[in-house]
């Protein structure tokens, strides 16, 4: 707690409602984690939503757009001299103009119900998600996961395949990606159009947001202007800029794209692994004899974990080196002579096999079963 | 977790939409409905020459169309889907927790490394197909040497899931002795069920055949086993209804699939479990306290970013006890080399600075916290666990 009560903003209530919330939830049973779970799952329902309610906008656009353009020319026509012939050009254009918006209509409107089935799948996938299955819908998760990851280093091909080999790819955002994709690729090739299409398109929500990247897209336009047509000076100062200019523009359009989508900045996969790597790093995790079990025991995992805190334990959890199982009140731990402590269902086992004679593992040592003593850990 | 809710909330919306369509598509078709009305009005002019006629015609669909008044109906039912599409994020907010990024810590996770770890991950779930395209899209040719590790792997458990267990039973020979020393009996399990397999699809003879050339090396050491297989002979054929119909369980497949992948993980240098799926769901069971933890302290962003220990436990199920870790319940001090946990005469344990402490910097005799029983310094005990 030291962190916390050295401070001076933070309230020592406040503190200890999560000490408590957090001792509470330790016992939980499964069902109550589940949902504590579940509920990090925002993102699963909002990009897909999202993504739903611009076609929505979209498709009404057009329709409005289409209406007032179909309204206003035959309010023209009407204070115009029309010939007969001329007014039966005029008002057969108009009508195969609307049977063509009522095809867009249509075409949208598919569109639409598509995504809001998507949507849905969404929504049955956390309902169906049980104690009872539990192990297929976490791998499920961690392909999710996996594929957002993909997405967001545009590793396209990966992404598409894993979501097709785990046939999960209405639980995944491959088609609200594919949008990020051409305004990417374009600017990987130092093109900015596609980017201000993009910018054009969401208008609106990018104002709300106070964002800046179309005045940074402006900007790169602009000098690009400048270098093509100017003298090797510029030409030089744009060849050393310009790679790490245009790698900025992508990773600012990035950012955009997903707080448009309600997207968590970072990868789902680097939110889940910090936490998880916290929570499991303890200085035992950094020593020769660490068990290959533990994530932390591989270098590229310990390599990630170096800039994250450690774990912090009120309690002693203490694991059995021989059978790695939690040494409780059920599986109480026995002390040998030299100090050496294991579990009591190990050295009984043990005991049973060998005529009741105990050998210590880690240092050969030989003693009777009758010698170990219990040691009580609260 | 209320899905029923935000269920409804969904529905809404998709019913708003599905009417905003619908409000569309008639709109569309009044207008449309006008428009060819006027038209047919003017190609039944007979008289030509007349052109007041087409502009009283076009003047009166003007007045018309902006009775229908399609931008107030368009509008009217937007408005409604309008509402709704903005109520639906608020549900979402409210049930769900809207930031997950709350908790985390500004450092870059270097690429290469979790691409590796990726790549590695795909490899030993078998797809390989998979990661190939990600160390080709993500342009690390080197990753490619993670495979092999696994390829031998997959190869053994894919045929034994076809229920051919030649590959496994190669390798069991030729890890025998390392086997031996760990004190598996996998190679004779791989028999028993090979054994027990011709027994069924290839009758008695061959089955004999077989245990005479593969068991019998094992009869010294597994009599009882051995004479259990001999005994099935007798019942070739009919194994269904012998006192030893159990050993055709299906279940039999699997359990032995299981150890052999922990031998071969191990075998390999690998954990069992893919870390990667470890790791992330050690984080999905830790975020919720974590983030819980950043809401307080969201005044303190600078504390999160720096601090070498979480002021909280994050209390992670038993399968991610790696360690033992002793914390003294007396000083709430986590056990390491310089303060270890000891043991009383009366086999409580405290660390060894609260012990240097209740005796006085080891001056005297002391009083267990827990039972009062006295102690002394010299009859405490270093443990190690
Ligand atoms: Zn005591």
């Amino acid at each position: 707690m030291e962190t916390l009560s050295n401070g001076t903003t933070a309230s020592p209530t406040a503190t200890a409602t999560v000490v408590s919330s957090a001792t509470v939830t330790a016992p939980s049973s499964k069902l109550t984690q589940l949902a504590e779970s579940l509920k990090l799952e925002h993102q699963f329902l909002r990009v897909p939503f999202e993504h739903y309610k611009k076609t929505i906008r979209a498709n009404h656009r057009i329709v409005e757009k289409e209406m007032s353009a179909v309204i206003s020319s035959v309010a023209e026509a009407a204070d115009g001299d029309l010939s007969r012939e001329d007014a039966v050009q005029h008002l057969n254009s108009l009508v195969s103009r609307l049977q063509g918006l009522k095809r867009k209509l249509e075409e949208g409107s598919r569109t639409e119900h598509l995504q809001a089935q998507r949507c849905r799948a969404r929504l049955d996938h956390l309902e169906s998600a049980d104690t009872e299955s539990l192990s297929e819908w976490n791998n499920t998760r961690l392909t999710r996961i996996l594929v957002d990851y993909m997405l967001r280093l545009s590793y396209y091909d990966t992404a598409i395949k894993l979501a097709e080999s785990c046939n999960i790819q209405d639980l995944v955002d491959v088609d609200v990606f594919h949008e990020a994709k051409k305004v990417i690729d374009a600017l990987q090739n130092k093109e900015v159009a596609p980017a201000l299409v993009w910018c054009a398109d969401n208008k609106s929500r990018l104002k709300k947001s106070k964002s800046k990247f179309e005045f940074q897209l402006r900007l790169q336009e602009f000098i690009e202007l400048l270098a093509f047509k100017s003298s090797t000076e510029c030409a030089t100062y744009k060849v050393l800029f310009e790679t790490k200019q245009w790698d900025y523009l992508v990773d600012q359009f990035k950012q955009e794209f997903c707080r448009l989508y309600g997207m968590t900045l970072e990868p789902l996969l680097n939110i889940y692994l910090q936490a998880g790597l916290s929570a499991l790093k303890t200085p035992f995790c950094y020593e020769d004899d660490c068990t290959k079990e533990d994530p932390l025991s591989q270098e590229s995992f310990r390599n990630l974990a170096l800039q994250l805190p450690f774990s912090k334990q009120h309690h002693s959890k203490l694991v059995c080196y021989i059978t790695k199982e939690l040494m409780d009140t059920e599986n109480p731990p026995l002390v040998l002579p030299n100090g050496y402590v294991y579990s009591t269902k190990a050295l009984e086992e043990m005991a049973a096999k060998n005529n009741g004679k105990i050998t210590c593992p880690r240092t050969g040592s030989v003693y009777n079963y009758s010698a170990v003593v219990k040691a009580y850990i609260s | 977790m209320e899905l029923n809710t935000i269920k409804d909330a969904f529905d809404r919306v998709a019913k708003k939409q599905k009417l905003s369509t619908s409000k569309s598509q008639e709109v569309i078709d009044q207008v449309g409905h006008e428009i060819e009305q006027a038209l047919a009005n003017i190609q039944s002019i007979h008289d030509s020459a007349s052109p007041v006629d087409q502009k009283s015609i076009l003047a009166e669909l003007k007045t018309k169309l902006n009775m229908v008044g399609p931008h107030n109906q368009l509008e009217g039912s937007q408005k409604e889907l309008s509402i709704n599409l903005s109520k639906f994020p608020k549900v979402l907010d409210k049930f769900f927790n809207p930031d997950i990024s709350k908790a985390y810590r500004n450092v870059d996770f270097d690429p290469h490394i979790v691409n590796q770890i990726i790549a590695s991950h795909f490899y030993r779930e078998g797809l390989f197909d998979i990661a190939d395209c990600l160390i080709n899209e993500a342009g690390e040719p080197e990753l490619i040497s993670l495979k092999s590790h696994f390829v031998e792997m997959h190869r053994i458990l894919e045929a034994m899931r076809t229920r051919n267990l030649e590959p496994a039973l190669n390798w069991a020979s030729t890890n025998r002795e390392q086997l031996k020393q760990i004190g598996s009996n996998l190679e004779l399990k791989l028999h028993r069920l090979q054994f027990v397999e011709i027994l069924q699809k290839r009758g008695r003879a061959d089955a004999l055949n077989y245990a005479r050339t593969y068991l019998a090396p094992f009869a010294s050491l597994h009599m009882d086993e051995i004479q259990k297989l001999m005994g099935c002979l007798l019942w070739a054929g009919k194994l269904d209804r012998s006192p030893y119909t159990e050993l055709m369980a299906p279940s039999h497949w699997e359990k032995l699939a299981e150890e052999l992948t922990r031998h071969l993980c191990t075998f390999l240098g690998q954990s069992y479990e893919s870390p990667l799926s470890v790791a992330v769901a050690a984080g999905v069971e830790g975020l919720p306290t974590l983030l819980k933890l950043a809401n307080v302290m969201a005044a303190k962003k600078q504390e999160w970013q720096a601090m070498k220990q979480l002021p909280v436990p994050v209390d992670l199920g038993k399968e991610f006890q790696f360690h033992s870790i002793f914390v003294c319940p007396v000083s709430r001090d986590q056990g390491s080399e310089e303060n270890p946990p000891m043991l009383l005469p009366c086999g409580h344990v405290l660390c060894k600075q609260s012990i240097t402490k209740l005796s006085k910097n080891n001056t005297r005799a002391f009083k267990c916290p827990y039972c009062p029983l006295d102690a002394s310094v010299s009859q405490c005990r270093q443990l190690y666990f």
